[in-house]
């Protein structure tokens, strides 16, 4: 560390690029810590489970809107034939699916009455093939008995007696109890129409992505007659496409009055829903990595620049003695001193951007590690930035000492 | 003197390639990130009828939960009932005013070789199209009997029109909707507002309806609800009226208010509306109503997405880092021309002049990296249209005229700024010392 | 033409105060042609800065041409220096960049010229250093002569009373050095002032006057030795 003494005069004297290239150092990081905690953040969004079977599913969506459209004949005798045809595991009519971004919500509240606190869950409409088409696991409880399904049009008001909640909804409503104790407990609908627990899942997501309570779901013994719904289909492993196919082929081949939308896979609602923070997860690389260089590139000519009016005094010191190491070593001393000082800098920047961010747009506060971790990356990277032109010193003859220029 | 100028600055460019290079490369990628995001902000961000933003009012009423309300801290629902929307449009209180919502059809075309097919619908109210300045290729919007009787008429867009006739004038011909059949009064030419304003709720750049049919259909057909609905509590008894009478709101209802006094006077008719319903034992909550501008309305709901302003604030810290970087190198690369600025002041010319001469040097790398930047900017935005692909309408990341000269005149700008202390410093060095050696 | 009276310059570092020039005076008459001579460190340097406008002084007068320069803006240094002073340096001081037409142009540039009147002139005065015919030609491609008669036509298109030269031939061989010194007297035989600082005695010699600065004051040589050189040439 002798060296350390003379950088830091030289630098003294020579304020103005070094503190360009400390700030260039200490925007960059503010930029990467935030930028990768939104990219994690995103990521963590995507990795949750959807509780579905997602590879082997798929929806299609259909609308009947001839006078002829018998809603409860026509889903009956497809769900029938569907659930037979050969690499189906289960089928079943919904009205909506996790990731969709559209469905039903209401309130659940452990006490009746209009002055109590609800609690907002997701409704899913099935009947008793549900849990097996969906490819949740049932905990605690009992699924539906084929006969409790009820039909369901759009002017309906009550729900049916009894319901299949996911864990987690179990655990809002009733926070002391376990899934066990859950069953059979009755809450409340519309403010004060009664229902009772059936049974509670492991898990399965609303259809809103981006809802806070996203775990908070509810299944009901309904099948709908809105005119519009949707089939769930389940198959076995590997067997979606050509599945799917025969599904397609079979509903496209009964005229029943009803206009059918395109078939997606759950693959595709995940990816269709998910889109934006994908997109944003790729700009946000985009920026980083070229903010990166840029920084690099920066470093590369400043240093350049100082070597090369600094060439006769470097040549000097290696007539006095200094070795290519001892330059070398300078070079990537100054700049690992001056990263640092934009490192300090950075870390200032990259809190207050967060805490900027957080009361901004409810984003989540970055972890420290961020910190530590970034700058790590950014003395890499200026350590590599440093060495080609600081090696390039080190070359320099000492006989240049002695040469008029 | 600016063509001598230019010269220079030509000639200093040539002279550094690399150097030169390197700081049109970090303006041209500072520019280019900034006017992608600035790009899709700016767009989002579009007053989407300019001509009269500001004598359309959104109306919110607030019906909601005495116990809590649609939306912290005392916000008042984004919508409103059917009866609210029903009644409004009948008091006639404004200029002009129209009641909305969002709803679907199946299309059932004459000609049997095109397959029924969905299509978005609008119910809507005769003012909607003179009201937001709806453009008409053929016939026009419907009348106020339709309104009140409940007309099958239906105005069909230019795109529709092409598909189902080819772009002829297709006023008087019969469209077969949902199992009713609907006389076209009207062809719409090309009318898309970016952001979608008069709906927001249900999607701000979501994509132009293909119909529009008077808002009374909703209850004289039973047509089904489609967006958004919300419920405080349940509606009040069975079947499809009970609904229509009932607290869930659905409706989109707009003013046309020409100036503040008709503005005061609505607002004075919304409170006494409101007072009225409270004494039928509606309204429980205390006097809450809004009437917002276009572009209020557009702030208030969000319109911008987060992550568009996000993306936007990152990437004017990067273009902040490129003219350090630029500063940087412009620092090195004045260093180098001291002798000839020694020279020059030696021979008469005065510190100004050597500013100038340096600015317009600056001023040309970052014209120079303004037309790369947007070069960039232009495939930036054909990345974010791909990544983003049907959640982005296409025009929310397209450049136009003014976002390039925006884009040139930032690029000059900031590289001059750049630029202001490095030459600041090369024409402070006193020139005696540098005229002696070379 | 050149007044200094009692003219004195201090440089200051944080530890050190050097008195450049102290009490120095010299008078220079409109057609004179000074040598100025003195060894390294004498103040001969800053005596030429000073009289060049390139640096200002501390104590004394200066009056260039009936005007005195004490205290003036930069900017009215500027004017003078370009309208007045014609400037020639040991290392030439070419823009690198520009060819001999545009080098020649750069103090004419700063002047309010019509593109013909500044063509004219630079034309005329690179034909009176010999070079109209590579007026297209970068600095690089020419000999050291050339560059500093390159330096010499800049200087006189400004057409400036007064020249200052600084060791005009001391990057120059012999011969180049004698074709440059010959045609800085035939300049001075038109009318121009010249003061010239060099260390080679002989050229001094040649002088009309001959002073020199030894610790920041002014010596002023016998005149036999021009008039020797007179005869003899």
């Amino acid at each position: 560390m002798k060296d350390f003494g003379p950088i830091i005069r030289a630098l003294l004297r020579n304020k103005t690029g070094a503190m360009l290239i400390a700030l260039q150092i200490a925007i960059t990081m503010t930029i990467m810590v935030n930028a990768i905690h939104m990219i994690i953040n995103r990521s963590e969004l995507m990795a949750r489970s959807s509780g579905l079977d997602e590879a082997n599913q798929f929806v299609v969506a259909q609308y009947g809107y001839r006078d002829d459209f018998n809603e409860k004949y026509v889903v009956q005798t497809d769900l029938d034939h569907i659930r037979n045809m050969p690499g189906v595991v289960d089928a079943i009519q919904t009205n909506s699916v996790p990731m969709s971004n559209g469905g039903t919500s209401m309130g659940l509240q452990v006490e009746p009455g209009a002055d109590k606190e609800g609690l907002g869950v997701a409704i899913y409409m099935a009947d008793d093939h549900a849990l097996n088409t969906y490819g949740v696991k049932l905990i605690a409880g009992e699924n539906f008995d084929p006969t409790e399904v009820e039909f369901r049009d759009g002017n309906t008001r009550e729900w049916p007696q009894r319901a299949i909640i996911s864990k987690a909804m179990a655990e809002a409503l009733f926070p002391d109890l376990s899934p066990q104790q859950v069953v059979n407990k009755t809450v409340y609908i519309n403010r004060n129409e009664p229902i009772t627990i059936a049974g509670i899942i492991d898990q399965l997501q609303a259809p809103w992505v981006g809802w806070d309570n996203v775990e908070r779901t509810m299944i009901t013994p309904i099948r709908t007659m809105y005119k519009f719904s949707r089939y769930l289909v389940r198959t076995e492993p590997g067997r979606r496409d050509e599945v799917l196919e025969a599904v397609k082929s079979y509903l496209e081949s009964r005229d029943v009055g009803r206009m059918l939308f395109p078939i997606e896979t759950i693959s595709d609602v995940r990816e269709q829903s998910y889109r934006d923070a994908n997109a944003m997860q790729t700009i946000l690389w985009v920026i980083i990595s070229i903010l990166l260089i840029v920084t690099a590139l920066g470093i590369v000519g400043l240093v350049t620049f100082t070597i090369n009016r600094r060439r006769r005094q470097i040549g000097t010191r290696r007539a006095l003695g200094a070795s290519r190491g001892d330059i070398l070593k300078y070079f990537l001393l100054e700049n690992f001193v001056i990263t640092s000082a934009g490192l300090l800098l950075g870390i200032i920047g990259s809190i207050g951007l967060n805490i900027w961010l957080v009361d901004a747009f409810d984003l989540p506060r970055i972890g420290w590690i961020y910190l530590p971790v970034a700058m790590v990356v950014l003395w890499l990277v200026g350590q590599l930035a440093v060495y080609g032109p600081a090696a390039k010193a080190s070359r320099i003859s000492p006989a240049i000492a002695t040469r008029n220029v | 003197m600016l063509g001598y100028y230019l010269k220079l600055a030509w000639l200093s460019i040539k002279r550094n390639p690399i150097l030169s290079a390197l700081m049109v490369t970090a303006i041209a990628l500072g520019i280019g990130a900034s006017m992608t995001t600035l790009t899709v902000n700016y767009m989002m961000s579009n007053n989407p009828i300019p001509s009269k933003s500001d004598q359309l009012y959104y109306v919110q009423l607030d019906n909601w939960d005495p116990n809590d309300p649609f939306d912290e801290p005392n916000e008042p629902p984004d919508q409103v009932t059917f009866r609210d929307a029903l009644n409004l449009l009948h008091a006639n209180k404004a200029e002009r005013q129209v009641a909305m919502a969002k709803t679907n059809f199946i299309v059932e075309p004459d000609n049997q070789e095109v397959k029924p097919f969905h299509a978005r619908g609008r119910l809507t109210s005769k003012d909607f199209f003179p009201m937001f300045s709806v453009p008409f290729l053929y016939g026009q919007g419907w009348n106020q009997a339709a309104d009140d009787n409940g007309d099958l008429v239906v105005v069909i867009t230019k795109a529709l029109n092409e598909k189902l006739f080819n772009g002829e004038n297709s006023v008087g011909q019969s469209l077969r909707m949902q199992g009713e059949q609907y006389r076209i009064v009207g062809v719409m030419d090309t009318w898309e507002p970016t952001p979608h304003f008069y709906d927001v709720t249900n999607g701000a750049f979501g994509e132009q309806e293909d119909v529009y049919v008077p808002f009374i259909l909703k209850r004289d057909l039973e047509l089904p609800n489609s967006g958004n609905t919300n419920c405080w509590k349940t509606p009040e008894g069975d079947g499809f009226k009970a609904f229509l009478q009932s607290e869930c709101v659905n409706y989109q209802f707009w003013a046309e208010l020409p100036d503040n006094n008709a503005k005061d006077n609505y607002m004075s008719f919304l409170n006494s509306y409101v007072m009225e319903q409270k004494k039928l034992g509606r309204f429980p909550r205390p006097l809450n109503n809004r009437l917002s501008d276009v572009m209020e309305w557009m702030k208030k709901q969000g319109v911008v997405a987060d992550d568009a302003k996000m993306m936007m604030y990152m990437s004017f810290m990067f273009l902040l880092v490129c003219l350090l970087n630029t500063i940087g190198l412009l620092l090195t690369k004045f260093v180098g021309k001291a002798g000839e600025i020694a020279l020059r002041r030696a021979v008469g010319a005065s510190r100004t002049q050597l500013y100038w001469q340096h600015l317009v040097e600056t001023g040309l790398i970052g014209f120079a990296g303004g037309i790369f930047g947007l070069l960039l900017a232009w495939a930036g935005l054909a990345g974010v249209r791909h990544l983003y692909g049907d959640n982005l309408k296409p025009d929310l990341a397209t450049l136009d005229m003014k976002l390039v000269l925006i884009g040139i005149a930032l690029a000059v700008v900031s590289s001059m700024l750049a630029g202001l202390y490095p030459t600041w410093r090369a024409c402070r060095i006193p020139p005696a010392g540098q005229l002696k050696t070379q | 033409m050149l007044s200094m009276q009692h003219i004195s310059k201090v440089f200051r570092t944080d530890t050190v105060e050097t008195h450049a020039l102290k009490d120095f005076s010299l008078q220079v008459n409109e057609g004179d042609f000074v040598a100025v001579t003195g060894p390294s460190g004498s103040g001969k340097t800053t005596f030429l800065n000073i009289a060049g406008l390139l640096e200002t002084f501390d104590g004394g007068e200066y009056t260039l041409d009936g005007e005195s320069v004490k205290g003036l803006k930069d900017n009215t240094l500027s004017r003078l220096r370009n309208e007045k002073i014609g400037f020639i340096f040991q290392s030439f001081n070419l823009i690198p960049d520009l060819n001999l037409y545009d080098n020649v142009d750069v103090p004419l540039r700063y002047r309010n010229l019509s593109k013909a009147e500044r063509k004219r002139r630079i034309e005329e005065s690179l034909d009176v250093v010999g070079l109209a015919n590579r007026m297209k030609h970068i600095p690089a491609q020419l000999s050291g002569g050339q560059q500093q008669r390159v330096a010499i036509a800049r200087a006189l298109a400004g057409q400036p009373r007064f020249l200052l030269a600084d060791e005009p031939t001391g990057n120059l061989d012999s011969q180049m050095a004698e074709s440059v010194m010959e045609l800085l007297e035939s300049i001075n035989a038109n009318g121009t002032t010249i003061v010239m600082v060099t260390h080679d005695p002989n050229l001094a010699a040649r002088a009309q006057r001959h002073i020199t600065v030894r610790d920041g004051q002014v010596t002023e040589n016998e005149r036999e030795p021009k008039v020797v050189s007179q005869l003899r040439a």
